[in-house]
């Protein structure tokens, strides 16, 4: 019904103004990048221990381009009364306890670096911060987006449908003005009014306090950008990323039932995370996107897994959770394997699991590391990479025990962070962090002012 | 009259003019002196500066309403009081807007002044005190005409100079020092004290909705001049509400003691201490000792989570030591790590602020703390400007141009998010690309939709494109378009739009559509903006302000006419006006869809349509069935609040409901005739009635019927508590039924598990008396194995020591209904909806102020509602100070 109102136009195309111009970047410059990268229910801290040869398999042949930080904890994020799924996910990244459901206990690090890099904003055409993912698990905004503002809220929409994440980054707006000068002219000028009254409430004399002040500014930003696209930038049809195809899987509430997982095949959630990955890596390597998060499957996931999982030609496994499980609803999920993990055990379904989301992050991963940028880099090494999870160890009797050992990999961001190693940090998360972002020239420090920080300078370059 | 017990500042500086002030005043106090009044204070002058051209506010109220001399050389100063000896004006540096907005509002005030006359021929009359704007318009002013003294008063019964006054006795001024008092009652009796003894009295009608904020606070003259008053002045104090003939005596007997006048800053130091417990010391009481040292446990017999009993374990030694910590028990055993026991100790930042608030008095708030208090957000009270939700959006539209916008908006607009229990919290009310695009598109839809001659008719009939035309009537229509009035530079900006149409020809209507469609998008439409700013202390919030917010909470809708003139004209602050409004607003069916808005994001209804049980296990279940048990419990809602008028509670055990025949069937009812919903009455079936036993919430607990899941959704959403995490190293693996081993039995090992039991115990009997309703609330007397389900158990309500036994689930039913703290419960979630914010700690003496308030109200919807939005939480806003950000 509302086809051709002015809805994000299907099938738009690229939009001709690339922002690599705007980027305002030397030739042999390359724009500071920080992405965060979480999956779902974590490495065990003894899985970890074998390095390459277990569960990290798959990250094996990116292993020159990361460094594995083991033994980082996260115990500060502990919120007494909820487990490691909700409060370790809001962690990640953040390394404070949870404000809210929906809400971080402050900034996530690629927030900081953005914010240090670019406090006017980003260049126009750019969006801002981009948070992507295939999830299903949704109970609390937490277990699923990982970019947040100073203030602790979330630092943009998620984009869970990979036409949504096309849209947002590549769609144009129709005004409504079917190309009539004057009706454009009008149009202007009714924008022009809402941009003052905007501009005003985010002034000097505005009355509004400080949370609510960034919040409008929030909303100038956004029209802003609907500003540009819709009046400033011109479209061409010819080139650019083709619309993908509609999404076949759950979204929105029903790929939550009442917390109690759906039925899903392995080809049916990597052909869609796939599509996501690769959507989400063009944004960057179009320079559209320079910061934001991307997620392989919620904290706490509840999925009813089933399909055979082929490795670097061979099977690993064939997942079969209801059945392997014996049991429907969220007893049936793939959840469960961590729950039953124990030290003394195969754990062959966790390992299986474990190495599959391996497999998905190294895709993404894989993606931005195809082109080689001016200085002879690709993207994946240039940026600031952070690859998380919500704990390190799924049982939920002991939460000092399930935020201890949180698997965490980044890159080189530009030489700026060793790689090919495996490092025991022995640190926690909030220091590791915080050195991680003074590196990348940010003077913001997570966590409280008055806590003693320690440097981790074994993980610099 | 004796000597008063304390001396006087006043006189401490030995100028003899003030020395005769001090003797005379000597003379004329009692022996005790008193302290003074504090309640209702708004502004206080004590003089103490001896020097220098300002005048200092030091009633800690507010934003300080500082004065400034105009000319100094015409008075003098000491410590403790100021002579006026030639004309001059000591004018407040900015509008007294904190007095004259609290006086709108209250219809109260207490005008008090110490003072000396320099003679008795002054008049005019001679201002000594005035809130005014000229020599014909003002607020108050209290003068001196001759002998006599004379107070003026606006109302809407008085002039706009607040005549006719009230006239002190003939005679009865003289040149001692005196203590005057002038009150005013919202009924309209005005009094004139002098000394602490009635003067004279009088009824000064009318209400104060035409008091404006924009007028200064003088002393000693007009804010034009002309009218000076020459003498002493010790003291000056204003306050919000009229003080008793006992509460003036006694500010009389305080006399002008130092002491007494420190008492204000003494009593606002207790509030930063109060503060201070509150925000540092509750969450580490929380946090770290109520798991074993609550009501329930008392493990050593001591129970820190109530007041009465924090201080001193049941033996009568003292655990709390106020002002001592290095005696206190619970510093000594906090300080060397004892306890907690076998949990982490304290940090030593933690343990800092422990000892600091036992060393400063160990001053205590809440009668009783919440168990979950420390994982409350601090930020809780944190000012978010709220946007609009889809509902809300759709509702204002419709409420201000009359368009049903609903499928369009809900197609266009991203669904709002729920955080925290519900997707009306404002800190989670973002915006994205899709919704700037939204609400451009939406605007457009909106006034092609609009027959806009006649939306132009309803406020200028000969309304055209000139600029008096359009101006006035973008001031006009505006007010009601963005809930208050614009300002010049806002009409200003709306008439460029009109501008620019007439530059490329456009028509009237054109112009208007367009200028509707800006205003559509503006920020005081999408957001609900007020005003945050201040010194960082809690302001009233303005007249439209108020209006907004009780329109969105009981409608969730935007102010229509008839509250936005009462916001205009002030009158919404009255009492009995703001009663009247509730009223009217609940008696409106706006009122009803909001509290089935509220039943539905607080029961997480939609949350139905997404389920998916096990086809095998449960054959039975359907989109259909899932909307029939959504559509059941609002119209289960709607009767038991609205039809019946019952209170909240009976929610839980009233023994009606609604089926469809399908959902009937499933509850194992007798079909009634017809398609829809019928009512069926339960009375004779004593396993259903109330909420509990309806399958939208007993689906909560999944195809396991999980008594854990159950058992935290009674904690967590009707007894409003909580637990901790799960000790080290038990198994928290469920474990599955089989033959001979049923839920209860598994839960009663746990709750029989010294490491589970702790926990376990407080929430899973809750959910005994559920056993024999399945994943999909069929109800059944065997389980699938054919072990026999039982429906008896006990419930330990939170803050109590002692469970209370039930035998059946309708027993427990009525044990929940009956629960005060099921109560409370219900009055937290309706204000946490209401004010579209978690709640915290700090709001916890608001909200038991408001649950009373209901409870006493009968405990009804209407009756939370109307304590709600005439708490401190509604008619107030913490402001943010400059210096904040």
């Amino acid at each position: 019904m509302l086809k051709g109102l002015g809805g994000i136009t299907v099938g738009l195309p690229l939009l001709e103004e690339m922002a690599f111009s705007a980027a305002g970047t030397a030739a042999k410059d390359v724009p500071v990048r920080a992405f965060n990268v979480f999956f779902g229910l974590g490495i065990p801290a003894p899985l970890q221990k074998e390095g390459y040869e277990g569960v990290l398999e798959p990250l094996k042949p990116l292993r020159e381009k990361l460094l594995i930080m083991r033994d980082v904890d996260q115990v500060r994020c502990d919120v007494s009364g909820i487990n490691a799924h909700f409060d370790g996910a809001t962690g990640s990244f953040t390394a404070m306890p949870a404000g809210g459901e929906a809400k971080a206990g402050g900034p996530s690090i690629d927030q900081v670096v953005r914010q240090a890099h670019h406090p006017d904003g980003l260049p126009p055409g750019m969006v801002p911060t981009l948070i992507g993912g295939t999830y299903f698990r949704r109970s609390r905004v937490g277990r699923y987006l990982h970019s947040y503002n100073q203030d602790g809220t979330v630092a943009g929409t998620m984009q869970e449908k990979p036409r949504d994440l096309f849209d947002r980054v590549f769609g144009a707006v129709d005004a409504g003005t079917g190309g009539d000068a004057r009706k454009l002219r009008l149009k202007r000028s009714v924008l022009d009014s809402v941009v003052d009254q905007y501009k005003f409430y985010t002034g000097a004399n505005s009355p509004l306090g400080s949370a609510s002040k960034n919040r409008v500014a929030e909303h100038l930003e956004r029209i802003r950008e609907y500003e540009l696209r819709a009046f400033e930038m011109k479209h061409r049809k010819d080139k650019g990323p083709k619309l993908p195809p509609r999404s076949e899987l759950l979204h929105g509430g029903q790929a939550d039932p009442g917390g109690q997982g759906i039925d899903i095949t392995l080809e049916e959630l990597t052909t869609e995370w796939h599509l996501m990955a690769d959507l989400y890596a063009l944004s960057v390597q179009m320079d559209r996107v320079r910061f934001g998060s991307i997620t392989f499957l919620a904290a706490g996931e509840r999925i009813r897994l089933v399909g055979d999982y082929d490795y670097d030609g061979r099977k690993i496994f064939e997942f079969n959770d209801p059945k392997q499980l014996n049991a429907s609803g969220d007893q049936g999920c793939s959840h469960e394997w961590w729950h039953k993990f124990s030290e003394k055990k195969k754990n062959e379904q966790l390992r299986a699991h474990a190495h599959m989301k391996m497999r998905e992050v190294a895709y993404f991963l894989n993606r931005l590391d195809s082109e080689k940028e001016a200085n002879g880099r690709s993207i994946l090494e240039n940026s600031m990479i952070t690859i998380s999870t919500e704990s390190g160890d799924g049982r939920h009797n002991d939460s000092k025990r399930e935020l201890s050992g949180v698997f965490h990999a980044i890159t080189g961001a530009n030489g700026r962070f060793k790689t090919g190693e495996i490092m025991d940090v022995g640190a926690e998360g909030i220091d590791v962090y915080n050195t991680m972002v003074g590196a990348m020239g940010a003077k913001h420090r997570l966590g409280p002012a008055k806590r003693d920080r320690q440097h981790i300078s074994s993980i610099l370059a | 009259m004796s000597m008063p017990s304390r001396g006087i500042a006043v006189g401490r500086s030995g100028l003899g003019v003030l020395w005769l002030g001090l003797v005379v005043l000597m003379t004329c106090l009692p022996l005790h002196a008193a302290e003074r009044v504090n309640e209702g204070l708004l502004a206080l002058y004590d003089f103490r500066l001896a020097k220098g051209e300002l005048v200092k506010d030091r009633s800690g109220v507010g934003q300080a309403l500082d004065l400034k001399i105009e000319n100094l050389k015409n008075v003098r100063r000491s410590e403790g009081g100021l002579e006026v000896r030639a004309q001059t004006l000591i004018r407040s540096v900015k509008p007294a807007s904190k007095v004259s907005n609290a006086v709108r509002r209250s219809g109260e005030i207490t005008l008090e002044a110490w003072v000396r006359p320099a003679n008795k021929k002054q008049e005019g009359p001679a201002r000594i005190v005035t809130i005014s704007g000229n020599s014909t318009n003002r607020n108050i002013t209290l003068g001196q005409e001759g002998d006599h003294y004379d107070a003026r008063f606006r109302t809407t019964e008085t002039s706009s100079n607040g005549l006719p006054s009230i006239a002190g006795k003939s005679g009865s001024l003289n040149l001692k020092l005196t203590h005057v008092v002038y009150t005013r009652n919202k009924a309209g009796q005005a009094k004139l004290y002098l000394n602490g003894k009635l003067n004279s009295s009088k009824s000064v009608g009318g209400r104060t909705g035409k008091w404006d904020a924009s007028y200064r606070l003088g002393l000693a003259n007009e804010m034009t001049k002309g009218r000076p008053w020459l003498g002493a002045i010790h003291l000056v104090a204003i306050y919000g509400r009229d003080l008793s003939a006992s509460e003036v005596l006694r500010n009389f007997q305080a006399g002008l003691d130092g002491e007494s006048v420190r008492v204000e800053l003494a009593a606002k130091q207790r509030t930063e201490k109060e503060k201070f417990f509150d925000e540092e010391i509750v969450p580490i009481l929380s946090r770290h000792c109520l798991e074993c040292h609550d009501t329930a446990t008392r493990k050593g017999k001591l129970d820190l989570s109530k007041k009465a009993r924090a201080f001193a374990l049941s033996n009568g030694d003292k655990a709390i030591i106020p002002g001592k910590s290095a005696e206190s028990l619970i510093w000594e055993v906090v300080e060397s790590d004892d306890m907690p026991d076998e949990r982490e100790p304290l940090t030593v930042e933690e343990k800092r602020l422990l000892r600091k608030w036992i060393d400063d008095g160990a001053v205590w708030t809440t009668e009783e703390i919440d168990p979950l208090a420390h994982t409350f957000d601090r930020r809780a009270t944190e000012n978010w400007v709220r946007r609009l939700t889809v509902s809300e959006y759709i509702r204002s539209v419709k409420s201000v141009v009359g368009v049903n916008i609903e499928n369009e908006a809900r197609e266009l607009l991203p669904a709002d998010i729920r955080a925290d229990g519900f997707s009306n919290t404002a800190y989670n009310l973002k915006v994205d690309l899709k919704h700037i695009e939204a609400y451009s598109t939406l605007a457009s839809l909106i006034v092609e939709k609009m027959d806009v001659r006649a939306f132009i008719d309803r406020y200028n009939k000969r309304l055209n494109l000139t600029d008096n035309s359009m101006r006035g009537f973008i001031s006009n229509m505006g007010r009601d378009f963005l809930r208050g009035d614009l300002n010049s530079s806002e009409v200003a900006a709306f008439r460029g739009i009109t501008t620019t149409v007439t530059g490329t020809g456009g028509t009237l209507e054109e112009g208007v559509g367009l200028m509707l469609e800006a205003m559509l998008q503006s920020p005081r439409f999408i957001y609900r903006v007020e005003n945050q700013k201040g010194d960082g202390d809690v302001w009233p919030v303005s007249e439209y302000e108020l209006a907004t917010r009780l329109s969105f909470i009981i409608w969730g809708a935007a102010p229509d006419k008839k509250l936005l003139e009462l916001a205009e004209s002030g009158d919404l602050y009255a009492p009995e006006v703001m009663d009247e409004q509730i009223d009217r607003m609940l008696a409106d069916p706006r009122a009803l869809r909001r509290s089935l808005e509220f039943a539905n994001e607080w029961l997480n209804l939609n949350r139905l349509a997404n389920m998916s049980p096990n086809a095998k296990r449960y054959p039975g279940w359907s989109r259909e069935l899932a909307n029939d048990m959504k559509a059941e419990s609002l119209a289960f809602f709607e009767e038991v609040i609205w039809k019946q008028n019952r209170p909240m509670a009976h929610l839980l055990n009233a023994d009606v409901t609604f089926a469809t025949p399908r959902l009937a069937k499933h509850y194992d009812l007798s079909p009634a005739k017809g398609e829809g919903l019928a009512r069926y009455d339960l009375s004779g079936v004593p396993e259903r009635g109330g909420l509990l036993t309806q399958g939208s919430v007993l689906t909560i607990g999944g195809d396991e019927a999980s008594m854990v899941t159950r058992g935290l959704f009674v904690l967590h959403d009707l007894l409003r508590s909580g637990v901790k995490d799960p000790p080290p190293c038990v198994d928290t693996t469920p474990v599955p039924t089989k033959p001979g081993l049923t839920q209860r039995s598994i839960a009663e090992d746990r709750v029989a598990n010294k490491s589970c039991g702790g926990c376990h115990g407080k929430f899973e009997p809750l959910a005994y008396g559920l056993e024999m309703f399945d994943g999909i609330g069929s109800f059944h007397k065997k389980d699938e194995h054919g072990n026999a389900l039982r429906e008896d158990g006990e419930i330990l309500f939170p803050g109590s020591a002692k469970p209370v036994p039930y035998k059946t689930s309708a027993e427990l039913m009525d044990l929940l209904t009956a629960s005060d703290r099921v109560g409370q419960c219900l009055t937290w979630k309706v204000a946490q909806f209401a004010l579209g914010r978690p709640l915290g700690q700090p709001d916890a003496l608001a909200l038991d102020k408001i649950h009373q308030a209901a409870q006493k109200g009968g405990g009804t919807y209407a009756s939370v509602i109307r304590a709600i939005v005439k708490s401190d939480l509604v008619q107030k806003i913490q402001t943010e100070s400059d210096n904040e950000e």
